[in-house]
């Protein structure tokens, strides 16, 4: 049933450690480890690659633990408060226990996903097998709509970069009537299947960045040796968890409900959590000093994540995060549809992922929590020298994404200036990938529900559970507006005052 | 009512349809977004485009590796069809390695290139010839 061998181990393995290394380096991403490696998955089959995708994503997670503890700067933004009370406590010699506090509590937020994957998603796919092409419309435009809602302060700059991925997905032949459509004459042929997922995923997440780090000079950080040479302080124990045990449960269950909704990445699980846990201390003003409270509630969270954000991917077929977005290029390559189907048309594929998430974040555990000093070295790799190679394997995955095709060559490097540009100009690129993937699929259950309907838009609204989604879509609309407001009071606030 | 929210199409210009709705939203948006800024700079009594002491690029930028990266990867998307994957890497390699490491002397350039020999025989064997990926 579950699919389990020595290559299946040897890839989770390397896919931990190198997801490790990308999490470790600040500017890489798992997002960027996964788009990387995605092209490898061509010559093995789904199970395989996915032990490799799997340990990149839990690894890429995992590792920027390492840079915020040791030097203060976040490996990913999913663990951008980790360093709030991790660095503190390096700083006064306990720099190993502080690593060891994350890497258990990230263990921990790992285990606790995985259960809600395992128990969630059948039931939210079963729901979801009675949907019909109204419902799937409005599902994906609550997805949307949640993406919205969660890009606090800039709302509006979040759902246009969200619509103009879905224009940028309509871009080639119209299934429907077989014209090609929104392309100037010259661009017809080459583009006739429009901008393929994998080169765009490529350029946004791997080339956007790199050329953000040439512009900054591809410097590394400059790391403090002392902090792991002395005698320490203090030693890990697993009792610096007593009395941390509702505080792992709360984070790891935030992170992994954060994870559920779509579009919604690892920093505003981190941030929640960590918020969270400020208002339930017992001591609230030590949290920010080096308390391995606060530690516990980042991390625990941040791993959370990826067993959440991948309920809605194998539940709905809507990605839950950036890196989920990446990997269901993995399945689309292997010809497996993703969605309400996919468990009871797949069980040996689904129990092999609940396998391999549990496998990769035991080696996940393993690999960091005993080599902990070791780890230190990933942070001092330089970018110059690892970025010529990551240059070269990209130009490998998007020649290959269709057996040989420049075109492909070249969107991947007109998204890497697209990626540089909307970061330049604060568009989020989360969003405008999670529309550019469920771009197609929301135009054609729009188009399926008209033809249906014969023209009549009400259609829309006829369906009980399409209304159930309609509420819901108008409560996020409601509490974005809310949340956007009291973001810009307070943003004000703080310039005044300043 | 009902006849106000219909949308009639044909089968022919079916491809239309979405995209329009779409293009209207983005419009609509990127009305908003200039009606946010022109609001904002009202209210901040700034003018609303202010080009001094705005900047695209960050702060003492690295221009060479910026714009080099920019040239290195369209010669070397334009150059790989052409002169095949292993020459077009082991030259385009160790070009980036150069204008990365940023050091022109004799020692440095042979260790970019020796490096970049290796890295492109090794994606060469392990993509090309292992996992039988089509290169070019």
């Amino acid at each position: 049933m579950i699919e389990f061998g020595i290559l299946h181990l040897v890839m989770a393995l390397l896919g931990v450690v190198i997801g490790i290394i990308f999490g470790s380096l600040p500017g890489m991403t798992a997002t960027m480890a996964v788009a990387i490696f995605l092209p490898i998955t061509y010559a093995y089959d789904l199970t395989t690659s996915l032990y490799l995708l799997l340990g990149l994503y839990v690894g890429g997670i995992s590792g920027g633990l390492i840079p915020a503890i040791l030097i203060n700067i976040p490996g990913t933004p999913a663990s951008i408060t980790t360093g709030f009370d991790g660095h503190p406590m390096a700083k006064r010699g306990e720099a190993v226990r502080a690593l060891r506090i994350g890497i258990t509590s990230s263990f921990f937020g790992g285990i606790i996903s995985l259960v809600v994957l395992a128990l969630f998603t059948p039931v939210l796919a079963k729901l979801a097998i009675k949907f019909g092409a109204v419902e799937k419309f409005l599902i994906i435009l609550f997805a949307m709509t949640v993406i919205a809602s969660l890009s606090r302060g800039a709302m509006t700059k979040g759902v246009f970069a969200g619509f103009l991925g879905v224009f940028v997905s309509l871009m080639g032949i119209y299934n429907g009537n077989q014209t090609i459509r929104l392309l100037p004459e010259v661009f017809k042929t080459p583009l006739r299947e429009g901008f393929q997922l994998l080169p765009v995923l490529i350029g946004l997440f791997a080339f956007a960045q790199m050329i953000e780090t040439a512009e900054a000079g591809m410097k590394n950080s400059i790391f403090n040796k002392d902090l792991l040479a002395g005698e320490e302080s203090r030693k890990f124990s697993f009792k610096d968890f007593k009395g941390n045990t509702i505080n792992v449960f709360r984070s790891g269950m935030i992170g992994t409900f954060l994870g559920i909704l779509p579009g919604v990445g690892g920093s505003a699980a981190s941030l929640m959590s960590y918020s969270q846990c400020k208002s339930w201390s017992k001591n609230p003003d030590k949290l920010g000093t080096g308390e391995p409270e606060g530690l516990i509630a980042s991390e625990s969270a941040n791993n959370g994540l990826t067993g959440g954000a991948l309920v809605p991917l194998l539940s709905l077929g809507i990605p839950g995060d950036s890196t989920t977005a990446v990997l269901i290029g993995a399945f689309i390559l292997q010809g497996i549809q993703v969605g309400p189907l996919f468990i009871s048309k797949n069980p040996d594929i689904w129990y092999t992922i609940l396998f391999a998430l549990l496998l990769t974040n035991i080696l996940m555990f393993v690999s960091m929590f005993y080599p902990v000093k070791f780890l230190a070295n990933i942070i001092k790799l330089p970018y110059s020298k690892l970025y010529p190679a990551i240059i070269i394997l990209c130009f490998v995955g998007a020649f290959s994404a269709r057996s040989g095709n420049m075109v492909d060559v070249w969107t991947m490097l007109l998204f890497g200036f697209v990626g540089y540009i909307f970061n330049k100009i604060g568009l989020p690129m989360t969003t405008f990938l999670i529309g550019f993937i469920l771009g197609r699929d929301l135009e054609k259950y729009f188009m399926d529900s008209l033809k249906g309907s014969a023209g009549e838009l009400s259609v829309f609204f006829s369906r009980p559970i399409g209304n159930g989604i309609w509420v819901l879509i108008v409560i996020f609309l409601a509490y974005a507006l809310y949340d956007n407001r009291k973001h810009n009071k307070q943003v004000k606030a703080a310039a005044s005052k300043a | 009512m009902v006849g106000l929210l219909k949308i009639s199409f044909k089968h022919s210009t079916s491809h239309e349809v979405f995209p329009r709705i779409i293009l209207g939203i983005l419009a609509i948006f990127l009305v908003i977004l200039l009606a946010q800024a022109v609001i904002k700079a009202v209210q901040s009594k700034k003018p609303l485009i202010q080009v001094s002491g705005k900047h695209f690029f960050i702060d003492h930028y690295d221009k060479l590796k910026l714009f080099g990266t920019f040239v290195l990867l369209i010669l070397y998307a334009l150059a790989m069809p052409r002169i095949g994957f292993v020459i077009s890497g082991i030259i385009f390699i160790s070009l980036f390695h150069l204008l990365y490491a940023g050091r022109k002397d004799v020692k440095s350039i042979a260790f970019s290139i020796g490096l970049s020999v290796v890295e492109t025989y090794a994606i060469w064997f392990v993509f090309g010839q292992l996992l039988e990926v089509t290169l070019p």
